[in-house]
Formats: structure tokens, C-alpha cells, sequence
């Protein structure tokens, strides 16, 4: 217990030392909006749930609620990369404490993974409790299924983080997982047939499963059976996450992600494709250029965002332009490859972007000391980002090619032109938060945004704002019914784009001189012994 | 009297990552008492090991035995007899310099108040007393491995595993770190530390051994290894089979 409260004391005091340098105000006010939410969401279960009126309705929708718990409790954080607290092994792994303590730990801070689940389970339970025609009893049998999600998150958690290690299928694992996100949503948007099919797939009629356990439990039905049911299952989920759990204790990072020498043929075309800047730019330029390349290439992070762009952007969008009209007919159907070029360019925004120094973030020493303008290495990055967007919307437009999508030149116009005026007001904006906002990210582990609060309220704002002269060429397009007043008041955003931008480069070349020594600091930093 | 089994007993230790072995076939056997100096150049596979033995990584093959004890099966009894002073990754950068010795005391069964206790006595020794209250990530190089071998020392370990102990300390750090690593053998301990400062190493050790390509060279007592008139400096050169002449460019 010592070793345990140790940790938690050196959490504390980490993040002590570390948020006053951080901003915390930021943090805790998005923090605060978030589970406020959260917390009237509960309060309105529990109101329900204590009211001997609704007991028909609760009864109607216990199991699909239970069911959509787990699912955001074990499936969001995955999604979004958001797995809450987790202890670093890596770092306490040298030190002499029991694998079980470890543990205990561990499912300790999968509650942060999913406050919000418990939140709602425990407005439940207070709502049961309070309720006169349902016995005190029923309340506890959340307890059980709290559990159940609580082993199974640190099972799957773990079980992830060492897939994602291996870098052959790290990439793949992750997009086949985000890839799942879009699936529910493409169900449902084809009707009946969906809804058959979500059906199938969680069969809220068999009482084997969790959730239909706990909610026959707390309907009183079956009990032993429920009670044994779901027992098990937490039995079973409480084996898997101490098995993950131990397995990954032994894992070795470095040998999983340790990589083959590739053949000389292979390395030649790489190597080619790397050297393309120098045929266009000069050094130093070029050479900037190809090393931001090289990198970003390099970065499983960026290869996976990269991947979402034309993979997940596409399925996460195609359900709502479908409709139940059909894609021709929808508005978003029209517009689609506009929609998921843009949707495309927020995937890639913060690594190309809002913390362009953050990923090969001992570089930024490097830019300080060479014999170049800091102006030029921001206009390298830039330039960079904006040969990956060019990529990523071509490999959009040839996937919507080949999915059929209805495409002509003016949409391909449309799509290009909108991307490109709305980059130039993101890389403007973007520099300067790079510079204000500089944060160290592991590229090869982290796969979530990692952004602090302040810098998410300030993208609230900002990509509104660089939305504005694009949605006004719509607004043009609306009222006069034409294409040419489109494409004008774009060309017309497209020049007072570059303006913003040179504006924002000198502004953000003069900070980078300013701030250097506090940038260098914060690209050092690390973590402590529990990661978020 | 009972003979003491070895405090560091390996045998065909291989390390493979993708399709190179960073150790291979590695067997070593350091006595209880000694000062043990484990060389090589860059990319022998000198921290691969010190890993293994950490616990840190997984052996591809081979075993390991720490103080007679089997690693990783009695992971958790060796783990409390010995003092770690490791890679700086595993430093926590935003801890104060005292707040992370407690912590590593804390972590070794210390009662808190006595792992406070020795923080503060530690940091005095080791000259970190005036930074206790600054940040780790706020420490230069030299007094980020001083608080790391501050806080080796914090449970009186019999084995230390040190992992270039004196990268980047100042002669006086050095000095210090030197005469008390030279208590702690006198006091019956273990010190196996790998360095590329060779003076160092001779200056300290008893036993070396040099390591290249993942396999050990040489192996013996500091006289053996030097010979009749050599300094350690040639005994390595001459082990790893770099005493090329110096080729200079034209450009140069």
C-alpha cells in the first residue's frame, strides 16, 4: 500500500510542478464544461430511474443503454486515443513492487478512462435506490458490471498498446479500428435492414451478455442466472486484464518496433521519392524540405492520420451524404469530396499545423543554431505540409473516383480551392500557436491530440474564423447562382489569405527569436509515473 | 563458511532486435565485492545488457542471475537488494530533485518519513542540497545522474547496476561519486557500471570486461588486462580491433 500511495503522490506532485507551467486554468474549465454535462446527464438517470412511473420506459431501454455503456467505456477511449490514466511501466518496472499492486492500481485509473459511464451508472444506482417499488438491492447489481468494463478496459487497453508497438501492423490495427467507428452509423443509415443487423449483432433478447444480464438483474428476472452471468463475466474480464496486464509488464518496446534492413532496391526508390524537393527548391530550403518528409514519413503517428484522411474520413462521412435519398440527391452527397478534403486537412492539422515542432521536437534546437533564417525553416514545414495535403486530397479524389462518387472538373476545382485557401489561413495560424504553444509529442507512441486546453478552446475559434471566407464563395454561389462568383470570391480569399500568412510568419518568426528558450523547455519535457 | 554465489552470473545471453543481435551469446561472471567496469564502443551492446539485467528487456535467449537469484523469476527479491542508476528516460522530469529521491525510497519499502530523511542527507552528500526544490528537468546533465545515484543508494543495495554513471559530470561530481562508489565496495557491495571514460574505469575497477558486436573480448582483472606496460586505453583499442591509423580527407 506504501508503493501504491507513493505513486500516487508522485502523480500529484508532477502534476503540481508541471500544470502551473501548463495553463491550468484552460484545462480545468474545458475539463469543468465536459463533465458538468456529464453530470446533469446523470442527474436526469437518476430522476428517471427514481420515479415508480417510468419503470415501463426504463425497462424498454435498460439493456441498449448498458449496452451503448460499454461501448463507450471500452470503445471511445481506443477511438480516441483518449485512454485516460495509466501507470508508465516502463518506469516503474525497475522498482521492487508486486505485479498485483501494479494492477490494482491500473484498474484504479481506468476510471479515468470513462468518467462520464460512471457518472450515469451511479446516477443510475442512486435513482434505483431511491425508487419505492424497486428494492434497494437492484442498485448493486452495477457493481458487478462497473467491474466487468473496469478489468476489460485495462485488458483491452494493454492488449492495444502492444499491437500498436509493433510497427508492421500498428498502423493497420489502429485504421481497421477507427475504420469500426464508421460501421454503426452506415447500419442505421440503410434502415430496416441496419437496424436487423444491430440486431444480430448485440441480440438484446439473449440474456448471455452483460448488459442483458444486469438489466434482467435489476428487473428482477432470472436472478440467480443474471447474477451468475454476470459474475462470470467479471471473473473472466478480471482474468484477461491481469493477463494483458502481466504480458505487457514483460513487453519489449523496442524490440517490437525494432526495424528489418530494408533491400537496397526498396531503399533506392524511397530514397528518390525523399530527394523530390531538390528538384523543384534550392538548399537550404530543399534540404528542410526533405528532412520534414523524411520525418513525417517516418512518424507512425503522421502515417496513420495520413491513412484516416482517405480511409476513415471517407466512411465517416458517406453515411450522412448517402441518406436515405441516396447519394445524388443529399447535399452533402453533392459536396462530398469538398466535405471530406476539408474533414481531411483537421486530421492532419496537428502535425502539419498547430505543433509543427512538437514531433521531431529536438530539431527545434537545431534551427536555432543553424546559419538560417528561422523564416525559411517555418516556410519548410509549410511547404511540406502542404505537399502532404496535396497528396492526401488527390488520394480522396481517387478513391471517391473508384467508389463511383459523382465527381466533374468543377468539383475538383471546388474541392483544391477550398483546401488550399483555407491551409494558407490554417499554416498562418498554425505557425504562430507552434511557436506560442509548443509542446513535446511522442510521434511514435502517442496517438491522441495531447493539445492542452488552451490551445483546444483557441481551435474552437480558429477554424470557424478560417472557415469564414470559404463559406462566404458559398454564400456568393448561393446568391448569384453562379460558379464564376464561387471561384472569384475564392480567388479573392486565396490573396487575402497569403497576406494573413505573411503577416502570421513575420509575427511568429519575430516570437520564435523571442521565446526560444521557453519553447526549447517545453519541446524537453516528459512524463511522469502515470502517462495521460 | 558458505562460499557467496555471484552478484552477476550470465550465461549465453542473446538480445535480438529485427534481424540483428545487440547481444549474442554474451556469458560473465562477476564476484560478490568486486568493481566491475563493462566496456565497449558505441553500439557493443553495453546498455542492451545493463537492460536485461535491469529487467528492463527480455533476454532472447540465455539466463540471469543476480546475488545467486534468477532473473526474471525473482524479479521482485533481486529488485530490492539492488540500486539502479539507469538511462536518464527513467528520471521523472517534473519532480523536484528532493520529491524523487523520496520517491524512489518510497518505491523501495522506506517508511516516508525515513525516505525523507535520507533524501535530505543524500542530496547534502551528493551536493544537491541548494537544488532540492528545483525541477529534474531543470537540472544540467552531471546533477541529473548525481540525483540518480542519490537515489541508488537510498535502500543500501548490495549490487549496483550503473549505466554510464559519470556522462556529463564535472570533475568535482566525479570526484565524489568515485570515493563513495569506493565506500560502498569497501562495505561488502557490488558496482557493475558501464563507461567510456577509460581513466575512470581504471582508476576504479578491479574486473573489466570489454564488450564488441554483442560478445565479450576480453575478460579478467585490471592487471591482467593491462599487462606489463599498457594503458587500458590500448588494451581496448587493441580488443575491439580499431587501432587503424588516422585517415585524414582531403577536404579536411
Amino acid at each position: 500500500m506504501n508503493q501504491a500511495r507513493a505513486i500516487l503522490w508522485a502523480q500529484w506532485r508532477t502534476l503540481l510542478n508541471f500544470y502551473p507551467r501548463g495553463g491550468v486554468a484552460w484545462t480545468a474549465v474545458i475539463g469543468a464544461v465536459w463533465y458538468v454535462c456529464w453530470s446533469v446527464a446523470a442527474i436526469v438517470t437518476a430522476r428517471l430511474a427514481s420515479d415508480p412511473a417510468n419503470l415501463g420506459m426504463l425497462k424498454n431501454v435498460l439493456t441498449g443503454g448498458l449496452l451503448l455503456v460499454f461501448l463507450y467505456w471500452q470503445v471511445m477511449p481506443l477511438l480516441m486515443a483518449a485512454t485516460g490514466a495509466s501507470l508508465e511501466l516502463k518506469k516503474l518496472y525497475i522498482y521492487p513492487i508486486p505485479a498485483s499492486q501494479l494492477f490494482s492500481i491500473e484498474v484504479m485509473l481506468r476510471v479515468t478512462a470513462a468518467v462520464e459511464m460512471l457518472l450515469l451508472l451511479v446516477g443510475l444506482a442512486i435513482g434505483l435506490l431511491l425508487n419505492p417499488a424497486v428494492p434497494k438491492w437492484t442498485c448493486l447489481s452495477l457493481a458487478p458490471y462497473i467491474l466487468f468494463n473496469l478489468f476489460l478496459a485495462v485488458g483491452l487497453r494493454d492488449l492495444v498498446a502492444r499491437i500498436l508497438a509493433h510497427k508492421r501492423i500498428r498502423e493497420i490495427a489502429f485504421l481497421l479500428l477507427v475504420l469500426c467507428a464508421g460501421l454503426p452509423q452506415l447500419l442505421m443509415v440503410r434502415g430496416p435492414v441496419g437496424d436487423k443487423s444491430i440486431r444480430a449483432l448485440f441480440g438484446d433478447s439473449w440474456i448471455g451478455w452483460p448488459w442483458s444480464a444486469t438489466a434482467n438483474l435489476i428487473e428482477r428476472k432470472s436472478i440467480e442466472q443474471s447474477l451468475a452471468i454476470l459474475v462470470a463475466w467479471a471473473f473472466a474480464a478480471a482474468v484477461f486484464g491481469y493477463w494483458q496486464f502481466k504480458t505487457s509488464l514483460s513487453f519489449d518496446a523496442e524490440a517490437a518496433s525494432a526495424t528489418w534492413i530494408p533491400s537496397t532496391r526498396r531503399e533506392g526508390l524511397v530514397e528518390k521519392f525523399f530527394r523530390l524537393p531538390s528538384l523543384v527548391f534550392r538548399d537550404p530550403l530543399a534540404a528542410l524540405i526533405e528532412k520534414e518528409i523524411r520525418f513525417l514519413v517516418r512518424s507512425p503517428r503522421f502515417r496513420l492520420v495520413f491513412l484516416m484522411g482517405f480511409t476513415f474520413g471517407l466512411v465517416i462521412w458517406l453515411p450522412l451524404a448517402l441518406g436515405r435519398s441516396g447519394l445524388a440527391k443529399s447535399a452533402l452527397g453533392t459536396n462530398y469530396l469538398t466535405v471530406v478534403s476539408v474533414y481531411s486537412l483537421l486530421l492532419l492539422s496537428e502535425v502539419c499545423f498547430w505543433n509543427s515542432f512538437g514531433f521531431d521536437r529536438s530539431a527545434v534546437q537545431f534551427y536555432f543554431l543553424a546559419p538560417v533564417p528561422f523564416s525559411l525553416v517555418l516556410i519548410g514545414k509549410n511547404l511540406s505540409a502542404v505537399f502532404f495535403i496535396l497528396v492526401e486530397i488527390s488520394a480522396v479524389t481517387i478513391v471517391c473516383a473508384t467508389l463511383g462518387m459523382p465527381l466533374n472538373p468543377v468539383r475538383l476545382g471546388e474541392a483544391y480551392s477550398v483546401a488550399g485557401v483555407l491551409t494558407i489561413f490554417l499554416l498562418g495560424a498554425g505557425n504562430l500557436l507552434s511557436i506560442h504553444q509548443a509542446r513535446a509529442v511522442n510521434p511514435a507512441t502517442s496517438f491522441r491530440t495531447g493539445a492542452a486546453g488552451r490551445v483546444q478552446a483557441m481551435l474552437f475559434v480558429i477554424y470557424p474564423v478560417a472557415s469564414i471566407p470559404a463559406g462566404l464563395a458559398y454564400l456568393a454561389r448561393w446568391a448569384f447562382n453562379s460558379e464564376v462568383a464561387f471561384f472569384g470570391v475564392l480567388a479573392f480569399d486565396a490573396v487575402v489569405a497569403i497576406i494573413v500568412y505573411r503577416i502570421a510568419l513575420n509575427s511568429a518568426v519575430e516570437a520564435a527569436q523571442r521565446l526560444k528558450e521557453s519553447m526549447i523547455a517545453a519541446l524537453s519535457s516528459s512524463e511522469g509515473p502515470i502517462a495521460s | 563458511m558458505t562460499e557467496l554465489p555471484p552478484a552477476v552470473e550470465v550465461q549465453n545471453l542473446r538480445k535480438v532486435y529485427g534481424n540483428k543481435a545487440a547481444v549474442d551469446g554474451l556469458s560473465l561472471t562477476v564476484a560478490q565485492g568486486s568493481f566491475f567496469g563493462f566496456l565497449g564502443p558505441n553500439g557493443a551492446g553495453k546498455t542492451t545488457t545493463i537492460k536485461m539485467l535491469m529487467g528492463l528487456a527480455p533476454p532472447t535467449s540465455g539466463t540471469i542471475r543476480l546475488l545467486g537469484m534468477a532473473m526474471p523469476e525473482q524479479g521482485l527479491e533481486i529488485k530490492k537488494l539492488i540500486g539502479l542508476v539507469p538511462d536518464e528516460s527513467l528520471l521523472f522530469d517534473h519532480l523536484t530533485g528532493g520529491e524523487f529521491v523520496e520517491f524512489v525510497g518510497r518505491m523501495y519499502g522506506l517508511d516516508q518519513k525515513v525516505a525523507r530523511e535520507r533524501s535530505l542527507e543524500l542530496l547534502e552528500l551528493f551536493e544537491l542540497d541548494g537544488n532540492r526544490k528545483k525541477l529534474i528537468n531543470e537540472y544540467s546533465k552531471g546533477m541529473r545522474k548525481r540525483a540518480a545515484m542519490a537515489a541508488a543508494l537510498i535502500h543500501r543495495p548490495k549490487l549496483f547496476l550503473m549505466d554510464e554513471p559519470f556522462e556529463g559530470v564535472d570533475a568535482v561530481g566525479a570526484r565524489l561519486m568515485k570515493d563513495i562508489l569506493l565506500e560502498q565496495v569497501r562495505h561488502g557491495a557490488t558496482i557493475f557500471l558501464t563507461s567510456h571514460v577509460l581513466e575512470v574505469v581504471e582508476r576504479l575497477c578491479d574486473h573489466v570486461a570489454i564488450i564488441n558486436d554483442g560478445k565479450v573480448v576480453v575478460e579478467g582483472s585490471m592487471d591482467e588486462l593491462r599487462g606489463a606496460s599498457e594503458t587500458l586505453e590500448d588494451a581496448f583499442v587493441r580488443a575491439v580491433g580499431m587501432g587503424r591509423t588516422t585517415e585524414t580527407l582531403d577536404w579536411l
